[in-house]
């Protein structure tokens, strides 16, 4: 008992922590129904601001481009409390500025969810990157005298030491969350917001601006953003850039627990959570820590997955039915996300309804779009070449091909099958696993381990996507992120990195190799041409497009999605068995959640829905890279590809939603963008017209009679 | 009702306390078309659903008798199975796979009846696949023919007016060849002049698959002129049924449709 007790403060702060970044996601949730990945990521920003402002520290500013900030830096050093309002009016402008910037186009675009989705997770991936660049890679260390409470013992619970610094930040939590309480109860902002998580449509037709509730929703989300960062700061000690961006996932269980909208729920499935890690910490976790490593991100899968399965019916109050299968409501015509971004007409459309008309009267975007044309053939003619001119190009290709094949995983999921899922670093690690089972284990000859690794990924697939495959869009992304946490801690550590897997002899160069893995790399694409050619293509799209007309037509979801997730998983495995037969092993980088989200920004950008796109992305984000890697300053980590890698795609997905792969397409196809649709004049004349038609039996003539 | 194909007995479905449907019972009779008509929120698309697998009734059952076949309550039944059963419906909206050109759509539609198609059989394009793929692309160019729309077979369901949807719609379930056919308001979204002409391409649609119709429409003109039978319901239930001419002068169905007091 007395053991008990003293594991409740630190569950309690654990959950604090995860309460505060719930409470947040649904805060944004509620009004804006944009679920916010990049919340974590708002919160770091901030606290790596609050104490780059304390302590003046100038690291890293060099590179930085926020030359008024260099300046208010050098001459100001403040105190804690009294950096405080600066950071949160920071905060407030960081909201004001994504608000504007980044969400609005998609909000006015009526974007669905698997589109919101990847917006925010792009712009989660660009602040960490921003975060760093600008404040430097390095972790933040919070000293004594810069706590946010001290972190001297308060009093004592079970023999076990509460410093004003936790108990504070339990505090902390209990104020938000009853401003928030009062907030929604009591002003008219809040009143208005709980109107429109009702119904929108309503609320905005009694004079509720959704534009402005959007603003104020996202300037006091980053707010709270910014006191939950600040205090997680303290309070962990030392936190890495992307610490929060994977904390983010634990709020987002605890608020899909709350079905996305209910606050008390949301806060008191993460004190449930942060107490069940807790004890799995304590009780397990330190009697071996190798044996039960992982087991806290397992037990948040286990919470994710087993509500999720439960399906007690609050949780679905918030998600609206259209949005969770992003089939219902809305008219019939291009209610599916992934549909239109792969329809470049459509895109077009949709980028003239995003932004301003003037902004297309520019003539020169015909001549922006040839030439990224040009690029972007010349550099798929190129890609073979190259490794033959140079072997320095060589291993930089290999690598590229490993990463195109995660790409192409992606275009079967996302783009074809439309199923957001962010697990496949997990399955790039069972590939790698596979193969050296195959090779070492087993001791089979060359090409079978490879086989091995994606045959093994194929149960996998299957086994992990059971609890997914009732699953859609927002509750579909945070589970396989919940899985992809988890295998990240849990099981690829597990792999014994010493069993490298050794080519054989004629294989044990890079250029061999690069035959090899191309050839690959061409079955892979052979097989999915077939796949998107064929029945089973046409039932991915229906699916995408909707589970219910297809059920109508006796397509059935689970079997169709199951075979989706099968071959993206046995794809991406492919990946993986390259990788550990360039490198010896996969390695714990390629296989963690972090590197799929980078992924599928990738694939977005360089197109989701076209076999082109991993070939692109794979040019733009593997190769090229690599090779200007040595010319950039050794010294100087830099943080630009990934920034203006995730720019791109969240200018991508406003603008040209099928990625650079659809440029080219919409260039052929720039004619029939600019024709209106056809009109309903012709309808009476068509179906007159329609007796005339061959008929579908040519016996039946019956019923020429019948019509007139 | 000698021969019915479609029979529903004491149908109830509730959303928390409203009733959408309550102890809805009439039979579709065998190659007749059938239309319902009623005022908005009279649970019609609710009904609908039920028959196809969407919503599950609270209560009651929904047999269908197949020809030369034993009874199925389709209540017990998935969704998707409906489609083996030889049941089709159309949405209310003329929802179809909204990215894909109508070409394709059509060809997707007949996933049931590519028997060797399989997933190995597919990829690598075993003759039976291929074969398949040649019946299937020649069906959906017939289909599209028969209402017109053969020209437009490059075309997604964005490029396409409501009309035409409709109609390619019409042509999505006549292409799966179903034997009870429901149609949710085939006329919504089209100009007058133009549903005078669904009248007849409904019924020709009907004679061509041998198959029994049941559609929902407000247009009066057309479902009086079309169905054999017409099912008035108001407010989750069946008001009357009947021939159309005894149902347009039922005192009830006078009040709460057509809004005229008798």
């Amino acid at each position: 008992m007395q053991e008990l007790l003293g594991t409740l403060p630190g569950g309690l702060v654990t959950g604090a922590v995860y309460a505060l970044l719930a409470m947040g996601l649904v805060f944004t949730y509620k009004a804006t129904r944009i679920p916010n990945f990049a919340y974590g990521a708002m919160a770091t920003f901030v606290a790596f601001f609050h104490y780059d402002l304390i302590e003046g520290r100038t690291m890293g500013l060099h590179q930085s481009l926020l030359v008024v900030r260099l300046d208010l830096e050098a001459h100001v050093q403040l105190g804690f409390w009294a950096a405080v309002p600066v950071s949160l009016t920071a905060a407030a402008l960081l909201g004001l500025v994504i608000e504007r910037v980044v969400i609005r186009p998609f909000t006015r675009a009526r974007a669905p969810m698997v589109v919101n989705i990847i917006v925010t997770l792009g712009l989660a991936l660009l602040l960490s990157a921003l975060t760093q660049q600008i404040f430097g890679a390095d972790q933040l260390i919070v000293p004594n005298d810069q706590a946010i409470f001290p972190r001297t013992p308060a009093f004592a619970v079970g023999g076990v030491n509460v410093s004003w610094e936790r108990f504070g930040v339990m505090g902390l939590l209990a104020v938000l969350a009853a401003v928030t309480w009062w907030f929604f109860r009591a002003t008219r902002t809040g009143l208005a917001i709980r109107a429109s998580a009702t119904d929108p449509e309503v609320a905005s037709l009694l004079g509720v601006s959704s534009r402005r509730l959007a603003v104020v929703s996202w300037v006091s989300g980053s707010i709270v953003a910014g006191v939950a960062g600040i205090a997680l700061a303290s309070l962990v000690v030392s936190s890495d850039p992307n610490l929060l961006l994977l904390l983010t996932i634990k709020g987002f269980a605890a608020a899909i627990v709350g079905g996305m909208v209910s606050f008390p729920i949301a806060v008191g499935a993460a004190l449930g959570l942060g107490l069940g890690e807790e004890w799995v910490r304590h009780y397990l976790v330190s009697l071996d820590p190798r044996l039960w490593q992982g087991a806290p991100e397992v037990l948040t899968l286990g919470a994710v997955i087993g509500v999720l399965a439960l399906r007690p019916k609050w949780i679905f109050t918030g998600i609206r039915e259209d949005e969770d299968t992003g089939v219902i409501g809305r008219g019939g015509v291009a209610d599916s996300a992934v549909a239109r971004a792969i329809d470049p007409v459509e895109a077009f459309r949709l980028t003239q309804a995003a932004f301003p008309p003037g902004l297309w009267a520019w003539r020169g975007w015909r001549f922006v779009r040839r030439a990224a044309v040009v690029v972007i053939v010349a550099a798929t003619v190129l890609f073979p070449v190259l490794p033959l001119v140079d072997d320095f190009y060589t291993l930089p290709a290999n690598l590229a091909i490993a990463d195109a094949m995660v790409l192409l995983s992606f275009v079967v999921l996302v783009g074809w099958l439309g199923q957001v899922s962010l697990a496949q670093g997990a399955f790039v690690a069972v590939g790698g696993a596979g193969a050296a089972i195959g090779a070492n284990t087993l001791g089979l000859p060359f090409p079978l381990p490879i086989l091995c690794g994606v045959a093994l990924a194929v149960p996998v697939a299957a086994l992990v996507s059971l609890p997914a495959l009732r699953l859609r869009g927002l509750h579909l992304a945070v589970a396989t992120l919940a899985f992809g946490l988890a295998a990240e801690r849990a099981i690829v550590p597990r792999f014994d990195a010493s069993d490298r897997v050794v080519p054989p002899g004629w294989m044990d160069t890079d250029r061999a190799r690069y035959w090899v893995f191309l050839s690959l790399a061409a079955i892979a694409v052979l097989v999915c041409w077939r796949i998107s050619t064929t029945r089973i293509g046409r039932s991915f799209a229906a699916i995408r497009d909707s589970e219910v007309v297809a059920a109508a037509y006796g397509i059935r979801p689970v079997r169709v999605k199951l075979i989706g997730f099968m071959v993206s998983g046995a794809i991406a495995a492919l990946g993986g068995t390259m990788l550990t037969y360039q490198l010896g092993a996969v390695g714990t980088q390629k296989a963690s959640v972090f590197s799929s989200i980078a992924s599928l920004a990738d694939a977005v950008v360089a197109g989701i829905g076209s076999l082109a796109g991993p070939a692109i992305g794979a040019l733009l984000f593997g190769l090229y890279p690599e090779l200007t890697k040595g010319q950039v300053h050794a010294a100087t980590l830099s943080f630009w590809p990934q920034i203006t890698g995730s720019a791109l795609l969240i200018l991508m997905l406003a603008v040209n939603p099928g990625g650079l792969a659809s440029m080219a397409r919409f260039v052929r196809s720039r004619a029939s963008a600019y024709d209106e649709p056809t009109s309903n004049d012709d309808l009476g004349d068509l179906m007159a017209r329609s007796t005339g038609g061959t008929d579908m039996v040519e016996a039946e003539r019956v019923d020429t009679e019948v019509s007139t | 009702m000698s021969d019915s194909v479609l029979s529903l007995q004491a149908v109830g479905l509730a959303f928390g306390g409203v009733r959408a449907l309550a102890d809805v019972t009439f039979e579709v009779e065998r190659g007749s078309i059938t239309g319902i008509i009623g005022p908005n929120g009279a649970g019609k698309t609710t009904l609908f659903d039920c028959i196809s697998g969407i919503r599950k009734p609270d209560s009651g059952r929904i047999v269908l008798r197949p020809t030369g076949g034993a009874p199925v309550d389709l209540v017990v039944r998935r969704p998707w199975e409906r489609s083996s059963l030889g049941v089709a419906r159309t949405f209310q909206n003329a929802r179809l796979f909204s990215s894909v050109p109508i070409g394709d759509i059509l060809r997707t539609v007949q996933h049931e009846s590519m028997t060797h198609s399989g997933f190995w059989r597919s990829v690598l394009g075993t003759r039976g696949a291929r074969a398949d793929e040649a019946i299937v692309a020649e069906r959906a160019e017939e289909a599209l023919d028969l209402v017109g729309l053969g020209a437009h077979a490059d075309k997604p369901p964005s490029e396409l007016s409501t009309g035409m949807l409709r109609l390619a719609e019409l042509a999505a379930v006549a292409v799966v060849r179903p034997k009870v056919l429901l149609l949710d308001e085939p006329a919504s979204g089209i100009a007058q002049a133009e549903t005078e002409a669904l009248g007849p391409l409904l019924q020709r649609i009907g004679a061509h698959l041998d198959a029994t119709i049941v559609v929902i429409e407000h247009d009066m003109p057309l479902v009086m002129g079309i169905s054999d039978i017409v099912v008035a319901m108001a407010s989750g239930g069946v008001v009357t049924s009947g021939p159309p001419d005894e149902v347009r002068r039922h005192p009830e169905v006078l009040r709460s449709y057509l809004g005229a007091p008798a």
